[in-house]
């Protein structure tokens, strides 16, 4: 109920003699009388104070920060920024989509009975549950062209010298970079499609059977149409959380080689802390925000419409 | 006992507020003596506990509290850029790297307090290239100023495995004495330790990096030299980018490095490499020698005898016209940003930091990694010209005896911002990677250092 009906409503009930500013004040108070209001005002406060302060006041501190157009006239000329938004772009459109494909085909997977399917899926929630840095950090040096734990690998079993893996090419070390973000953030989104397989009703698998809808046509006619929604809102949430990630990138390939593997988070950081340019730095994060803000509006509006679908 | 109602909550709380917010300025008072301190991280924990240990002899001497923290290398230069930016600053900032790029550009912006008469205290102790380079220019005063309490030294001297070079049928002694046949008596060792079995071996450990914040500068600046290119800016602050030595020079140097390179002489990381990442791969015996500023490489493995009487330590050869070549030193010291505090115990405890006897001890708890900024030292403490020790002494030589200059960046502040943007690494990458001659990768170089040099006009 809004204020203009709660105005209406009451004032078929209350004596003449009640002034009409007294009830405009009631229905701004949405309803609520003498303590009531205070009472939910100081339980509103600090939650607002902490909102603004931890919230509202630093991005609004961002955008002032990287308000200024010469800082992005700066940037736009910079060809370090414009191979950083292709490596964006790839490491996004790849990195989530493979991960999302991936993660919905093994959902099926570990659908299957069996003590066996259960113990691999433990197994393979682990990078998952693993701290990110250690995990990063380990690829970094695992992937090191002379003396890495993959390359030594390589030489002991195959005798060949293996590639300079982050070391030498952009294309094989973003490579790195997307398949590290692939195993570490596939088993989570395994399972958020598990549970999401889990919720379909089994007799709508029992129909489609009797009609003659097994293997693949199941997965085409029943599962996937009613996993569409979900599927799509863990893909643009995961989109969202790409777009921001830094560990995968900084810490398997640091941006190498020769600065050719930076993505808009970690070129962020790299000019506002090592250029000492926080301003550059805040501009670089923030244009992301023209692919940042429709993604949002658009899990948004997801999100109100798909209330009680899968 | 009265009963606790709603009301009386709330107006306890209203005034328990109001007492913390009108109580404040005198809880500030009654902290006016103290001074918060951020300070790097020790290389070993004794270094830490020195530190320590100075704060608490300065706390005891002047009444004063010194609030300390101690934070490592990557996340200090984090929070005093963001200090400085939100002017949410502490008193003192100690950074190993801060005349690379923080300083510079901070004294320029006129962020940071004249420190002159703390420096002045001890000029006539001071090393003459580490007074000169604790001076930086201000834009708004348009003037040079002290921004900076000189602490310590770091040299860039030569690492050698002494075992591989004899490994390789080589003598060091037999070493060219001039700057590129130098590095050119190393190369041949690679086949030879290959051929015996030494797989990932390589000669040279150019730090042919794009990752700051030194080590690829450093490295460049110090070919650039030997190809006789020192007056790429010149003492009065002035970029000389168009002369024609200093463009022969800068080829020179960016044709050496990177033909060493593709030829296949140095790690293939290298273009990668962080500050700590030569060291890593010099202990992991995966090149024969580097040059790398400070003895850190060496004294990282002080309690494995063996290996540290392995290391060789060497100063600079003649520079290519077969010339002594002055040493470039990175000085290091503490800052006061403005907006701090309490400016008057921060210039205190500064002044008591960079006395010689108090310096002396927190460097020599540091192993010697870093060198004193007062030359007496070396005479006075028997510690740092120990013949016994095969690195410090090669070290202080190169850095206090032998002739210095400060790095380009004190002359022009905008030569830390040209450091900081990794110019030369991105050169050598236009190189190696988009197969870039080295006369087109100068020309594009010196052209971006014209550019920002363009924003620092120092009169």
């Amino acid at each position: 109920m809004d204020g203009a009906q709660v105005l209406k409503t009451t004032e078929a009930f209350v004596p003449r003699r009640v002034s009409l500013s007294r009830l405009r004040r009631r229905a701004w108070r949405g309803g609520l009388q003498g303590s009531e209001f205070t009472w939910a005002v100081a339980f509103t406060v600090p939650y607002i104070a902490l909102f603004l302060a931890f919230v509202a006041y630093p991005v609004a501190y961002g955008l002032w920060l990287g308000h200024k157009p010469s800082l992005y006239a700066e940037l736009f000329a910079d060809p370090i920024y414009q191979r950083t938004v292709v490596n964006t772009v790839l490491y996004v459109g790849i990195g989530v989509n493979l991960k999302m494909f991936g993660a919905l085909l093994l959902s099926g997977f570990f659908m299957r009975r069996g003590w066996w399917v259960k113990g691999l899926l433990l197994i393979y929630v682990l990078p998952w549950a693993v701290p990110a840095l250690p995990s990063f950090i380990s690829i970094h040096w695992m992937l090191n062209g002379q003396w890495g734990l993959l390359n030594n690998l390589m030489w002991d079993v195959f005798g060949i010298d293996g590639p300079g893996w982050i070391e030498t090419s952009r294309w094989l070390a973003l490579g790195s970079v997307i398949v590290s973000h692939i195993w570490k953030w596939m088993p989570f989104w395994t399972v958020i499609l598990l549970a999401g397989r889990m919720a379909v009703p089994q007799e709508l698998y029992e129909a489609a059977e009797m009609d003659g809808a097994t293997g693949f046509r199941r997965f085409v006619h029943v599962t996937f149409p009613l996993l569409a929604n979900l599927y799509l809102i863990c893909t643009l949430l995961s989109t969202i959380f790409t777009l921001g990630d830094f560990n995968s990138v900084y810490f398997v390939s640091g941006g190498g080689p020769a600065l050719s593997t930076h993505v808009l988070a970690t070129l962020g950081i790299r000019d506002a802390f090592d250029i000492a340019r926080p301003d550059l730095g805040v501009a670089a994060v923030m244009s992301s925000l023209p692919l940042m803000i429709p993604l949002v509006i658009l899990l948004m509006r997801k999100l109100r419409t798909t209330e009680v679908r899968l | 006992m009265n009963r606790l109602s709603r009301r009386s909550v709330l107006r306890a709380s209203l005034g328990l507020a109001a007492a913390g917010a009108l109580g404040r300025p005198f809880i500030a008072n009654a902290a006016a003596k103290t001074a918060s301190v951020w300070w790097q991280q020790g290389f070993v924990p004794e270094e830490d506990a020195s530190f320590r240990n100075m704060v608490a002899e300065y706390e005891k001497a002047s009444g004063n509290k010194i609030d300390q923290s101690i934070i490592p290398f990557g996340p200090l230069m984090q929070k005093m850029v963001s200090a400085v930016t939100t002017g949410d600053v502490p008193d003192v900032m100690l950074h190993d790297a801060g005349s690379q790029n923080f300083l510079p550009q901070n004294a320029w912006n006129d962020k940071l307090v004249d420190l002159t008469d703390v420096v002045e205290t001890q000029k006539s102790q001071l090393h003459p290239t580490a007074y000169l380079s604790a001076q930086y220019y201000n834009s708004v005063t348009k003037k040079r100023g002290a921004y900076m309490a000189p602490i310590k030294i770091n040299a860039t001297p030569y690492h050698v495995w002494s075992s591989l070079v004899e490994k390789a049928g080589y003598k060091l002694a037999d070493a060219p004495k001039t700057w590129d046949a130098f590095w050119d008596f190393f190369k041949p060792m690679q086949k030879k330790l290959r051929d015996q079995g030494m797989r990932g071996v390589y000669s040279l450990g150019l730090q042919l990096t794009t990752v700051g914040p030194n080590d690829g500068n450093v490295l460049f600046h110090h070919f650039l030299m030997a190809n006789g290119g020192n007056g790429i800016i010149t003492k009065d602050g002035q970029p000389h980018l168009d002369d024609p030595q200093v463009k022969e020079a800068v080829i020179k140097t960016l044709t050496y490095l990177t033909t060493a390179f593709k030829e296949g002489y140095v790690p293939p990381g290298a273009v990668s490499w962080n500050d700590a990442d030569d060291n890593n791969a010099f202990h992991a015996k995966q090149f024969v020698i580097d040059l790398d500023g400070t003895i850190s490489t060496e004294v990282a493995l002080i309690h494995d005898k063996e290996q540290y009487d392995d290391m060789v330590t060497l100063g600079l050869p003649l520079d290519n016209a077969g010339k002594p070549m002055p040493e470039q030193i990175l000085v290091e010291g503490a800052v006061v940003p403005k907006g701090a505090k309490n400016l008057d115990v921060a210039k205190e405890f500064l002044k008591y930091a960079i006395r010689p006897e108090v310096v002396n001890a927190y460097l020599k708890s540091g192993l010697g990694r870093w060198l004193p900024t007062m030359p007496g030292l070396i005479k006075s403490d028997p510690f740092w010209l120990d013949p016994k020790d095969p690195h410090v002494k090669a070290y202080v030589e190169e850095g206090l005896v032998n002739p210095t200059i400060p790095a380009f960046a004190v002359y022009n502040p905008g030569y830390a911002e040209a450091n900081a943007q990794q110019i030369w690494g991105v050169a050598h990458s236009d190189i190696i990677q988009h197969d870039m001659t080295p006369q087109a990768a100068a020309e594009s170089a010196l052209g971006k250092i014209k550019t920002i040099l363009a924003k620092y006009p120092v009169m």
